[in-house]
């Protein structure tokens, strides 16, 4: 079977997948926020696997959250309580913002799943003290980690889920760059495909095939683009819906970069090999393309947005911002500004677990399409 | 229903013009601030004010801000201008009307005045930093984030450590921006009036526990204003031991805040701020008094870790196990307590879409205190300071409803 | 390829978009001898409008209803036939609205956004910014010098500020819509409506009844309500005068004033505010013959 078929049929099924992987003996741990170390995890011998929430529909987590709480947040809760997720060994929250601040304390009590745990990681990554805090934060997760698994975790496992995850990330990176140069070499419902297997796959399995697929397409001849299609770039939070990335193609766009939790924010830096690595690991988090829900700046998520669109040369910027999100809310009146002020169009489209009628979603891709 | 001209004179506070005076010339001080030469701080509701005061810098509150606009009703008009600027409607209306009003320099007292250096403590929320790192980017002035990482379960080492190092950085930001020294001197006494006047608040809050009560919720919400923006002085001091001792004459002259008290109610989450007269009225009516909240009782909550003596230390604590950012299970245990604590017949609980960890969990809080108290309670939603998201006449059922259900299962429990 | 409308079809039936280069600013003035027609369908009614010489040279409105398709196909044979014209003398069909890609005999469809602002364009060629207000949804258009779309925003799904918020009042105040307009403009003290959801307006609007308010404050109260929602959008998006207002609501003169007031900018409002985008449409199919 073709690489990327394979990527897709994680990504089509990913419980189905979780659930092999536990009848072969592996506990899966579910996360929701990029920050999440799961490079601890895979020492642990655990699997990560990033949690979406649910398409369907809410009613189980509506007796716990309000209407006005995200349908990441929602979705996930729902799952948990309708059975969807009994595959999992337990779930790990580290403290991204309000909503699964509250999700962490809903689930701990109301769930049975027998491991739990809360990385309260800082939320000012921008000093000595809090670069030390979290390394603290990590030794005691990795504590909780081995004595969940009664194993416990040597330098030789650190080091080779490292390097494990450097590799997955570099194939990532390698797709990005492939995708920027030649538009349309992938899909993009493809490529969010090969997102979402990156965060529930077995990462080694994983990142031999992404490597593997990288390589693949670089050999390709230079792609299609046949439709001529308007270059975008995606910038907002959390997206699992290929229907989004596929009319926006039908519109006659093609997305070429992002800045996406779902994307780019989840893959970017490499971690140092060699050292102590819960402080390599704590390296990366500090550094990486920050999250909205995080301080690292003033100033640098409007600077990075802009620099990327402009060296990727994006005709355009679709925010998609799930619904609820405040973190970032607060950021898109900067960011929209930032762009501007150098004569980047951008639109808004707000997301959650199901998609507005396609009607509308089409009239508004086409609309700015046209416009840019 | 109505009572006397007299009945309604002895319910007056005389404290109430005090206050307003404070906190009339603590405004006229820090508008006034270029001209003396003053610095101002703005800080979050929930931060550690003493070390600015103890270095005489000004500290202005935002939220504080954020409830006038609401009780002014001039929070719909703002949040409206929010949304013309790009802020979804879905935001903390706090931080809407507040970010609306640095640009119009609108609200009732004409905009605050501009920040100096900007102290974003998140032990309330994470919408605080997003608003903090919008103002900083607005008036270019520096921002300092004082991180108190959340407390599911407890208070880690680790968390000792890490806030315990950023006072540190507090103090040398501080002297920094202020171009002063520090005096430990002076942050001794500080200390020292804060710690006094939160024993007094929570004194004052403490007469609620008689029957009838001498102040409901309401007049709390009033009260609140100097515990927030002005602890550690000594004329917030002066003013809560006034206020304590208004408070004891009423109890022992048997003045109820509601005339025939027969219900005693619990409020949780920031008040409707345009709408207290309005809610305070009906509850009135229905011969209920809202005897005791989660929300101004969050100002002296932490007393038990703070200790005067080493106050920057015990500081750290303190500030970081507040109400708002500690677990679901211990908001509740906080909740059953004062229920036990204030007698209380029903809970009212306010769903504020503006602040999602406070409202996120209640529907748990809730059936705990269902389940474990037997007590009714009711669910009000609304956006604290946006009354365009308001609906009076559904609140006003769920209210009436709510009351009915009271009113029989005290009946039968023979009250 | 002028008159081969199955031809001029994309391959692909999503795809609706312009190449690169060809948008409204390259115009290329041909086939004037030729007629144009423009076809939009909307959730609750088809318009069609004929095009010739720079000229409309009619426009018809009927009911969508079940069938968006059978609707674009009947409202245009019925244009054509009061018009007294033959479909092969038309060289070029644009249909637009939500349901512009069932319309399969036309040579290309566009959003009605692009319409909107092609026909307002075309009618009045200094109109900066149009406010489109349909059942559904309201839009806020701003236009370049040379009248091509520069920046768009829609409501979300939410009905607040559009004429399904209007139908809602209606009803709950047991008056005709048709007589809103007119009610509100003689109220001489506008009712506070401050809910920005539907459903609570509503209930406040009941209440207000309840206590005996006036009928023109309580609509002129609305209409303030739904100009609120309107600017806030507007303002978004960043309007700027010339103000063009078309769809169903813009027939409804208090709306057009409680806008004007809260922009602080007068509105223009054609006679042909509901078939702007049928003309838009047109206007669009004779540039690219």
């Amino acid at each position: 079977m073709d690489v990327l078929d394979e990527l897709r049929k994680v990504a089509d099924n990913p419980y189905g997948y979780a659930r092999r992987l536990k009848g072969e003996g592996r506990a899966v741990i579910g996360y929701f926020c990029s920050y999440t170390p799961e490079e601890i995890i895979f020492a642990a011998g655990a699997h990560s696997m990033r949690l979406f929430g649910t398409h369907g529909e809410i009613s189980r987590a509506d007796a716990h959250l309000q209407a006005y709480c995200c349908s990441v947040v929602r979705g996930a809760l729902e799952e948990a309580l309708s059975g969807e997720l009994n595959f999992l060994e337990g779930a790990v929250f580290p403290h991204t913002c309000d909503s699964i601040q509250r999700l962490s304390d809903i689930w701990r009590l109301t769930t049975r799943f027998k491991f739990f745990a809360d990385v309260v990681l800082p939320v000012k990554l921008t000093t000595e003290s809090s670069r030390m805090y979290m390394v603290e934060v990590l030794e005691r997760f990795a504590r909780e980690l081995e004595s969940a698994f009664g194993a416990g975790i040597t330098g030789e496992k650190y080091l080779d889920s490292i390097r494990t995850f450097n590799k997955l990330r570099a194939g990532m990176a390698d797709l990005y760059r492939l995708r920027s140069a030649r538009p349309g070499i992938v899909s993009g419902s493809d490529f969010l495909a090969v997102v979402k297997a990156a965060m529930s796959m077995e990462r080694r399995a994983c990142a031999d095939m992404i490597t593997r697929l990288a390589g693949e397409l670089g050999k390709k001849g230079p792609s299609s683009n046949a439709g001529g299609g308007k270059r975008i770039m995606l910038a907002g939070g959390v997206c699992d819906h290929p229907d989004v990335y596929r009319l926006i193609e039908e519109s006659g766009g093609v997305v070429v970069w992002d800045d996406l939790c779902t994307g780019t924010r989840a893959f970017e830096g490499m971690i140092r090999e060699g050292g102590n690595p819960l402080e390599a690991i704590t390296e990366r988090y500090m550094t990486r393309l920050a999250c909205p829900a995080k301080h690292r700046s003033l100033t640098e998520r409007g600077e990075r947005l802009v620099r990327d669109a402009k060296e990727h040369k994006v005709r355009g910027v679709i925010f998609l911002l799930l619904k609820f999100c405040d973190p970032h809310d607060f950021d898109y009146p900067y960011l929209k500004e930032s762009l501007d002020r150098e004569g980047i169009p951008s639109m808004l489209v707000e997301l959650e677990h199901q998609l507005p009628p396609e009607g509308q979603l089409r009239t508004r891709f086409e609309t700015f399409m046209h416009t840019i | 229903m109505t009572e006397s001209a007299a009945g309604r004179d002895k319910r007056k506070f005389a404290s109430a013009k005090k206050m307003r005076d404070i906190m009339t010339s603590y405004y006229i001080e820090a508008k006034s601030a270029k001209e003396t030469g003053k610095k101002v701080a703005w800080i979050t509701s929930g931060g550690p004010v003493e070390p600015l005061i103890a270095m005489d810098i000004i500290p202005v509150y935002p939220e504080n801000h954020g409830a006038m606009i609401g009780a002014s009703k001039m929070g719909g008009n703002l949040c409206e201008k929010a949304g013309e600027m790009g802020y979804s409607d879905d935001l903390c209306s706090y931080a809407r009307a507040d970010i609306a009003c640095s640009l119009v320099n609108g609200g009732p007292i004409g905009g605050l005045p501009a920040p100096d250096m900007l102290i974003c403590c998140n032990n309330i929320c994470g919408t605080v930093l997003k608003w903090y790192e919008i103002q900083a980017r607005y008036y270019k002035v520096p921002l300092f984030i004082f991180d108190t990482p959340f407390c599911h379960t407890g208070y880690g080492d680790e968390v000792k450590r890490y806030v315990r190092r950023q006072i540190d950085e507090y103090i040398a930001f501080l002297e920094e921006s202020s171009g002063k020294k520090f005096d430990h001197d002076r942050m001794m006494e500080v200390g020292k009036y804060s710690v006094e006047a939160q024993v007094l608040w929570q004194s004052v809050l403490d007469t609620a526990m008689t029957k009838p009560s001498p102040m409901t919720c309401f007049d709390a919400f009033f009260f609140l204003a100097l515990i927030v923006t002005l602890r550690g002085m000594e004329v917030t001091v002066d003013f809560y031991r006034g206020l304590l001792e208004e408070m004891r004459e009423r109890v022992k002259e048997g003045i109820g805040a509601v005339p025939r008290e027969r219900y005693r109610l619990l409020w949780d989450n920031l008040p409707i701020w345009y709408r207290i007269k309005w809610l305070s009225d009906i509850f009135t009516a229905h011969e209920a008094c809202l005897v005791a909240d989660t929300y101004t009782s969050a100002w002296c909550g932490q007393l038990k870790y703070m200790d005067e003596g080493r106050f920057l230390d015990s500081m750290a604590e303190g500030y970081t196990r507040v109400y708002l950012n500690i677990g679901v299970d211990e908001m509740i245990k906080s909740v059953l307590e004062m229920v036990d604590k204030y007698g209380v017949d029903g809970f009212v609980m306010h769903s504020n879409r503006s602040c999602k960890p406070y409202s996120l969990g209640q529907y748990d809080i809730r059936r705990a205190v269902q389940e474990k108290r037997g007590i009714p309670s009711v669910i009000i939603e609304s956006h604290m300071v946006d009354d365009r998201s308001f609906s009076e006449s559904q609140a006003e059922t769920r209210i009436d409803a709510f009351m009915e259900i009271l009113r029989e299962s005290k009946g039968k429990r023979g009250a | 390829m002028r008159g081969d409308i199955s031809g001029r079809r994309r391959e692909s039936p999503g795809c609706t978009v312009e190449k690169p280069g060809s948008g409204a600013t390259a115009i290329e003035e041909r086939d004037e001898e030729m007629y144009t027609a423009g076809i939009d369908v909307g959730s609750i009614t088809a318009k069609a409008a004929v095009f010739k010489d720079g000229a409309v040279l009619g426009t018809k409105v009927i009911f969508t209803g079940y069938s968006a398709g059978d609707a674009g196909r009947r409202v245009y044979e019925e244009l054509l036939g009061e018009l007294g014209l033959d479909a092969s003398s038309v060289s070029r069909i644009v249909s637009t609205g939500y349901g512009r890609n069932s319309v399969t005999f036309a040579s290309k469809a566009m959003t009605e956004i692009i319409c909107h602002g092609a026909g307002a364009h075309f009618l009045n060629p200094h109109v900066r910014s149009v406010i489109d207000v349909g059942g559904q949804d309201s839009k806020v258009i701003i236009l370049n010098g040379e009248g091509r779309v520069s920046d768009f925003a829609m409501n979300d799904k939410c009905a607040a500020g559009t004429g399904r918020f209007l139908e809602v009042m209606a009803r709950a105040l047991e008056v005709d819509l048709a007589d809103f307009g007119q009610l509100s403009l003689v109220s001489d003290e506008p009712s506070r409506i401050s809910s920005i959801c539907t459903v609570f307006a509503e209930s406040e609007v009941i209440s207000l009844i309840s206590k005996g308010e006036q009928r023109k404050n309580i609509i002129a109260g609305i209409h303030d309500a739904v100009a609120s929602r309107i600017a806030a959008l507007a303002k978004r998006t960043g309007i700027r005068p010339p103000v063009m207002m078309t769809g169903g609501v813009a027939r409804n003169i208090g709306v057009v004033k409680a806008l004007e007031r809260k922009l602080e900018l007068p509105i223009e409002v054609l006679e042909s505010a509901q078939t702007n985008g049928a003309i838009g449409a047109a206007v669009i199919a004779a540039r690219h013959g």
